[in-house]
């Protein structure tokens, strides 16, 4: 099912008033609205089985964006067709083929074990009895939650119920899957089961995943492609590794000298490159050209003990491109 | 259609197994309404002896007692109020998202659980409306037809209660907080469907005004029939225009919830 958006555009009247008690009487009688443009022209081809991460700040639109995606809200204008639907006309058809897991929001029933939810879900989508136990099993399986079947979903942790969501949302075998923010707030070994998990699910199924989320590890683990929003616009559209080189083309070298040269030369070396040196060790963050050009200088003026060659952290990287991500992208 | 029907079985299903977890609230639930009921019993009692009447408009204390008992019952049978809040806040919060993303009926999805969480009263009650005919011999349920006359209007009423709600809950788009506005129906459909003073202890204008409204179809009349109050030949005539009335509900609430939709913002969510 490839999805096409062409310049599709949302905008919300929200209402303003100024803080404190006098704000709230003076709002009571005379209600200022705003409009606020959450999306302007935003155009987006997917094709099957891709895993497209929409990066953005908080409050730049991708939530929104998904919202459009899956018929939740009606666009301001522009379109959407995704296999010959408009998401917003929600035929039960299209509603079949497609899923959401909010990360922070709950789609389970709070007071019953997750097991009666998914049976819940078998008669909705009208998922016959075989196929169903088939895909529960599997699941369940690879997300190793057999044990928890059957507990109250609020005494689960919160690992346990995004799993559960995951299988919810998965039991109909839907060709998209819109995963917003799901690993929020879980610990580093949820994170990665999380996304081993969807990778291999992606393989398998060839399922389209759309994700949004702030932890760059999600993303650089999952997505080739990205498509980043800022302020409600698109700002880029392409390989996230070319996008990290674009906005830090460094790598961090770690040498080690087995002898340390002489001072002189080293000096000589530190007119041309910027580095630091400290006992046996010299360090320096350069680009790719640079740090080739200090490595074959380096072996010229003494063997290694050790070296090691590591990119820069995408968190990092990341962080300083929303900072002013226009600057990075002009 | 079997599809369409299992599916909206299974929400039943779904709220059985949810007010079963908490067995001191249900058990507590269930057998609410007597109290209720006793406190009707004693203020009628009161009322008569100081009148010293043994009739007032035509009923006599048993009568009376047997119509306000009814009353009470149809009243807490058709009022989807919680369901109504419950659905105001899930426009509100953006809840309503996971009903929209899934192949499945706002309306009718809600109007399951709304039948779901009232069938535990179902039974209670049914149990009541079955010793009626013994320890208020005489006053309710004359003969078959009766109990099937109210069963058909009582059902009307049920769908009818909550396609009126269901309109005013879908306001939610467009105002956010509608609560006030149920709360507000709530208390005065209490008293001007009958559910506390019988229709026909009103002030004539005001029965005649009410007459011209869905209100008495929602408790005066199944109870009107159960209790022999309306000639026969009024039932098919009255379901009849109690079943327009649930027609135009349920056309107006569809009406005014694809105008709200699309101004639904899915905050919070």
């Amino acid at each position: 099912m490839p999805i096409r958006v062409n310049a599709l555009s949302k905008h919300f009247r929200l209402f303003k008033r100024e803080a404190g008690l006098s704000g709230a009487f003076r709002s009571f009688f005379n209600r200022k609205y705003e409009d606020f443009h959450a999306l302007r022209e935003i155009s987006l081809d997917i094709e099957d089985g891709e895993i497209l991460g929409i990066l953005g700040e908080n409050g730049a639109g991708k939530t929104t964006l998904i919202k459009l995606l899956v018929g939740l809200l009606h666009p301001s204008s522009g379109q959407v067709d995704i296999n010959s639907f408009t998401p917003w006309n929600r035929k039960t058809a299209f509603l079949k083929q497609i899923s959401v897991v909010m990360g922070q929001k709950n789609q389970l029933w709070w007071d019953i074990p997750a097991s009666e939810s998914f049976l819940l879900n078998q008669k909705i989508y009208e998922i016959e009895k075989t196929e169903y136990d088939r895909r529960l099993k599997e699941l369940v399986e690879l997300l190793a939650v057999e044990k928890k079947l059957n507990v109250q979903v609020r005494r689960l942790s919160l690992g346990e119920r995004m799993k559960m969501e995951i299988i919810a949302a998965l039991l109909h075998n839907p060709k998209i899957v819109l995963l917003d923010e799901p690993t929020i707030g879980l610990d580093v070994v949820s994170q990665s089961k999380i996304r081993e998990f969807v990778k291999y699910y992606n393989q398998q199924y060839g399922t389209t995943f759309l994700i949004t989320s702030h932890y760059m590890h999600d993303i650089e683990a999952l997505c080739k492609r990205v498509f980043v929003i800022h302020a409600g616009k698109s700002l880029y559209d392409g390989n996230f590794k070319e996008l990290i080189n674009r906005v830090n083309p460094r790598r961090k070298l770690q040498f080690e000298f087995s002898e340390i040269p002489n001072s002189g030369m080293l000096d000589s070396l530190g007119n041309e490159f910027e580095f630091e040196l400290k006992d046996t060790f010299l360090r320096a963050e350069l680009p790719d050209s640079d740090l080739t050009r200090l490595v074959t200088q380096l072996f010229k003026l003494s063997s290694p003990a050790s070296i090691t060659l590591e990119d820069l952290p995408v968190e990092d990287t990341m962080r300083s491109f929303f900072a002013n991500p226009e600057q990075f992208l002009q | 259609m079997k599809g369409w029907i299992e599916k909206y079985l299974s929400v039943v299903r779904m709220t059985w197994i949810q007010t079963l977890e908490y067995k001191a609230n249900t058990i507590v639930g269930a057998f609410a309404i007597f109290s209720g009921l006793a406190i009707e019993f004693l203020i009628w009692k009161q009322v008569f002896q100081a009148q010293g009447a043994t009739e007032i408009r035509g009923f006599t204390f048993n009568g009376l007692i047997a119509y306000i008992f009814l009353c009470m019952i149809v009243g807490q049978l058709k009022s989807s109020w919680a369901t109504s809040i419950e659905m105001i806040e899930s426009i509100r919060t953006g809840e309503l998202n996971k009903y929209l993303i899934r192949p499945v009926s706002f309306f009718t999805y809600h109007f399951m659980m709304f039948v779901g969480h009232n069938s535990l009263f179902y039974i209670v009650y049914t149990t009541i409306l079955i010793l009626f005919p013994i320890m208020l011999p005489g006053f309710a349920f004359m003969t078959n037809l009766h109990v099937g006359g109210f069963i058909m209007a009582l059902l009307l009423s049920i769908y009818l209660s909550y396609a009126i709600y269901y309109c005013m809950v879908c306001f939610a788009f467009w105002f956010g907080e509608v609560r006030s506005l149920v709360i507000a129906y709530n208390i005065s459909n209490i008293v001007l469907s009958g559910q506390i003073i019988p229709l026909r202890l009103f002030p004539d204008t005001a029965r005649d005004i009410i007459y011209l409204t869905p209100l008495q179809y929602l408790v005066d009349f199944p109870v009107s029939i159960a209790t022999n109050q309306l000639p026969m030949e009024l039932w098919l005539p009255k379901m009849a225009v109690s079943f327009a009335w649930c027609v135009a509900m349920t056309l107006a609430g569809a009406v005014i919830y694809r105008a709200g939709i699309r101004v639904y913002g899915g905050f919070g969510a």
